[in-house]
């Protein structure tokens, strides 16, 4: 049976640790300690009459990620405590929102491959991330004892729920890319940084059970785990077992999900309305200063890019995907060739950067160095071989063109350099394109000196000199022909 | 020697025979968790000896709450009261007997022995905060006795050892480093002999803190300086004179009180609160009170501070938090635990916990209608005097919550109240009770200040 034909429900809700100063409600460096335990006061370990005070940030955060989300934001929020019993949980209970998250109806329009879909955002809250366990010579299963690491205790995370609107693994792979994707935008998440995107998952396949798959990290993880899951499901109801209720755990190392625990009620976490923190009002005017700080996002950059350079689609994805690279994309279009600009980022710079592991905002690519490098392409000084050359020497580090260091420097840095590294084009490398260009437009002058007439290089040599207009010694251009053709 | 004395009249506090005082009291009476000697401090209270109710957070100093699940718990802070009184002169003698958690009115909950009355030492000092109205009673000395306010547990022990005991608006004073018992409830107050010294000492206590969101910005009125007879109209609601089990002598004083306020100049009249009727105030405090109560008790779990065992003895963490929560609560602290987490339970939290809520906002809007046209409402302070030992041992829990009546309404509201001796009955001293609107301390405290005939 394949996928199309199951009926697949899946919903996910994903947790956003942000990169805060401080934590969600106290002063600790929201950030890891070389030792465990050690980032950590009264308040994130929870010790008798200590209280938690907002972090403001977070709300900020919170409000604009809704409003990118297209959530309807709530004009007044509180916080309430979610009761249960765990070894992370400092105070036994989680400070999270229940009735009236900061965000609620929203949705987001996924694309994979050329099918879009609106996914429903049901909600979107603040809550605080409990601590770290470590579990000793295993895993929870068959680990002797477990450690508590209280440094990550009190973390902020966002928590953003959708509806039930996926139907298959590769639709919450990419809801979870272009959401990573739009929190790089708006400068609350970081790919590189040590904050992660963790989901859970509901799965149910033919309206029978829903199965809640926790623990799972990142974008690829999430492809993998649903996979897993719903051909164990399949499997079950093949052979006309039973999908019971439950909860259980995605395993990273060995790529299953592992049951937790039977669900045969909902948990009852017993909410109240946290009496320690006060209700906080997100009026319009809050409202409005959050959503005149949400720059363009991915998918109206997109839409924008399309009507405006009239790339190809996939150039232009590739492009939003990273928003350092499409801002400098925009201002080195004004002086060159936008598809010429487009596809050397997205193909040579990429692959360079991709072979160097590093970002394009991490690597000595700047916009004065693309913008030297454009002009000589265009100008025919330099080779496309060349120019990868000069391109992978100012990745790797070999040879770079520092230009805060020569800020009063000529404007033909690039040039000066790469004329020292002897990749200029020279007269010999013209008249090779001259031969390139003849051998290339005469193709049937090709197949007679293949079949033995050696007068049809004479032909050719003719043609490099008139392509020349003269400049070409025949001499040369001969051997070149020969050459080329061999 | 009173605490305007010290503080107005620059006299000293031997501190010596304070502390030898103090020692051969406690011996007899039990009011003290832990006699501990701070270091002089240097300020306006010149010294003036302070102790806090064993709830509020001392740094290194063994803080218990009452209860053996805690029992050499030393925290790593002072609690925000703590920080002020010191930096503001006081000198710190240790800490005060409670109900374990603030959970009780008599003190017998206390996991360290019953503390007993200094007028009638076979009777209940009250409660919660006991051990803080007895040793303000008992000691001959000026003295700041900080106690804490859930229900009434300020007022309690106030009339019971007829001493004054002010409990402040909420968010008046920073909870901070405060036990919690039930978070939108509580509230840190003072117990002293004079209206001035608890007037001194609210002053210094006091103003917000960053590290409690729900305490004002409003500016903290000089109260002591400021006090002055005054005069007024007061309310005294019908249901409390309709009320069972106010004992005969109680409701003398309270009587005799009315009739010496109308000679001061206060016009008293009845008026009708229905909200506080023993069967609606009370149920939703407490509902409230264990709802929010079994929510901080959670994290005394052997985890993290207070009483471990060994976990190589259990089979899962489960098991773990269970034997040690089992180990060292109380039975009060049990039981209102289960019925917290029943009021809060999906399926009950609505008729409960919502409920309850919605019905803490109709009782302060009631409040606000009476302030509209009177300055306080008044009443008597306790429905009894304090109880002999033995028999508050045999009371059954609702008779206990009973004795909560007169003291849950303005609690629940969150309004400020104060409790001034006024007469005896049986030889034991009683109390009456001045609720004022909030962030109306100084009004409260000037009508206490008429009561009681201005100076010390």
């Amino acid at each position: 049976m394949s996928e199309d034909e199951t009926d697949v429900m899946i919903g996910l809700e994903t947790h956003v640790q942000l990169d805060t100063e401080t934590k969600l409600f106290c002063g600790c460096p929201n950030e890891e300690a070389d030792e465990p335990n050690t980032h950590v006061c009264e308040v994130c370990l929870g010790h008798p009459g200590s209280k938690p005070r907002l972090n403001r940030k977070v709300l900020e955060y919170a409000v604009k990620t809704s409003q990118a989300l297209q959530c309807s934001v709530n004009e007044e929020v509180f916080f309430s405590r979610k009761t249960y019993f765990y070894p992370d949980l400092s105070k036994d209970y989680q400070i999270t929102q229940y009735e009236v998250p900061v965000g609620e109806d929203g949705k987001v329009e996924i694309k994979i491959g050329d099918e879009r879909k609106d996914i429903g955002i049901t909600r979107l809250h603040i809550e605080e991330d409990p601590a770290k366990t470590v579990h000793k010579g295993g895993d929870i299963s068959n680990s002797k004892y477990t450690k508590v690491d209280y440094n990550r205790s009190g973390t902020p995370l966002l928590e953003i729920v959708t509806d039930p609107d996926f139907t298959s693994p590769k639709q919450a792979r990419a809801y979870l890319q272009q959401l990573a994707q739009m929190l790089e935008y708006l400068e609350i998440y970081f790919p590189e940084s040590s904050f992660s995107l963790k989901s859970d998952a509901n799965i149910s396949i033919d309206g029978g059970q829903r199965v809640e798959v926790k623990n799972i990290t990142g974008t690829a993880g999430i492809q993998k785990a649903l996979s897993y899951e719903i051909s164990r499901q399949k499997q079950l109801k093949k052979r006309g077992r039973e999908i019971s209720q439950q909860t259980r755990s995605y395993n990273q190392n060995q790529e299953i999900t592992e049951k937790l625990r039977e669900k045969e009620t909902e948990e009852d976490y017993g909410y109240i309305f946290d009496p320690d923190l006060t209700t906080q009002k997100l009026d319009q005017e809050f409202r409005q200063k959050m959503k005149s700080q949400i720059p363009e996002l991915p998918h109206e950059k997109i839409k924008r890019f399309k009507t405006e350079y009239g790339l190809k689609d996939k150039l232009i994805e590739a492009l939003v995907s990273v928003p350092e690279m499409a801002d400098d994309f925009e201002e080195l279009s004004e002086s060159h060739d936008a598809n010429l600009v487009a596809s050397w980022m997205t193909g040579e710079i990429k692959k360079t950067l991709n072979y160097n592991e590093i970002t394009y905002s991490e690597s000595n690519i700047t916009n004065r160095f693309l913008d030297d490098l454009f002009q000589l392409i265009e100008n025919e000084k330099l080779s496309d071989r060349n120019a990868e050359q000069v391109l992978r020497d100012q990745v790797d580090g070999s040879h770079v063109i520092d230009y805060a260091e020569k800020a009063n420097a000529e404007a033909s840095t690039l040039e000066a350099s790469a004329e020292e590294r002897n990749l200029l084009k020279s007269e010999e490398d013209e008249i090779s394109e001259f031969v390139k260009e003849a051998i290339d437009e005469n193709p049937d002058a090709v197949d007679d000196y293949n079949s033995g007439d050696e007068e049809a290089v004479n032909f050719l040599v003719g043609q490099v000199m008139s392509i020349s207009q003269g400049k070409a010694d025949p001499k040369s251009a001969r051997e070149m022909i020969m050459e080329e053709l061999e | 020697m009173s605490v305007r004395e010290v503080v107005e009249g620059d006299q000293k506090v031997d501190q010596e025979e304070f502390l030898e005082e103090l020692k051969e009291k406690n011996e007899e009476l039990n009011f003290m968790r832990e006699i501990n000697v701070g270091e002089d401090n240097s300020g306006e209270l010149n010294n003036v000896p302070f102790v806090a109710k064993d709830a509020i957070c001392t740094e290194n100093v063994t803080t218990s709450a009452g209860s053996k699940i805690l029992k050499n718990y030393t925290p790593v802070f002072d609690a925000t009261v703590i920080e002020k009184l010191k930096s503001a002169g006081a000198k710190f003698y240790g800490k005060s007997n409670m109900d374990e958690f603030g959970f009780g009115s008599f003190s017998i909950t206390c996991s360290f022995d019953t503390p007993k009355n200094p007028h009638d030492s076979e009777r209940v000092v009250g409660g919660s905060s006991g051990g803080a109205g007895a040793i303000v009673a008992a000691m001959d000395k000026p003295l700041i006795s900080l106690g804490e306010s859930t229900g009434g547990s300020i007022t309690n022990p106030a009339a019971y050892n007829g001493v004054i005991g002010i409990t402040p608006t909420y968010g008046r004073v920073s909870r901070y480093g405060l036990v919690d018992y039930a978070n939108s409830l509580d509230k840190i107050g003072v117990l002293a002999k004079t209206v001035y010294g608890s007037a001194k000492g609210l002053e210094v206590i006091a103003g917000e803190d960053e590290n409690d969101q729900t305490t004002s910005s409003r500016e903290v009125p000089q109260y002591a300086d400021n006090l002055e007879e005054t005069s007024g109209k007061l309310a005294v609601p019908k249901q409390y004179l309709e009320l069972d089990g106010v004992e005969e002598g109680v409701m003398e004083n309270f009587q005799e009180s009315i009739d010496e306020l109308e000679e001061a100049g206060f016009e008293v009249e009845e008026v009708d609160m229905p909200l506080l009727s023993a069967d609606v105030a009370l149920p939703s405090y407490y509902i409230m009170a264990v709802s929010e109560a079994s929510t901080n008790l959670a994290k005394m779990s052997g985890m993290r501070y207070g009483l471990e065992f060994d976990p190589e003895d259990y089979e899962d963490f489960n098991e773990y938090f269970s034997e040690v929560r089992s180990e060292g609560f109380g039975e009060e602290v049990k039981r209102r635990i289960l019925l917290g987490t029943y009021t809060r339970q999906a399926g009950y939290r609505d008729q409960y916990y919502i409920k309850a809520a919605k019905v803490r906002t109709k009782i302060i809007n009631q409040y606000k209608e009476t302030f509209e046209e009177f300055d306080a409402v008044i009443s008597p302070s306790m429905p009894n005097i304090a109880p002999k030992i033995e028999d508050a041992e045999n009371m059954d829990p609702t008779e206990i919550y009973a004795i909560d009546t007169l003291t849950v309404g303005p609690n629940l509201a969150g309004m400020p109240m104060i409790s001034v001796p006024n007469g005896k009955s049986k030889g034991m001293p009683t109390g009456l009770h001045i609720v004022g609107d909030h962030f109306d301390e100084q009004k409260i405290l000037d009508i206490a200040y008429s009561f009681t005939g201005g100076g010390e």
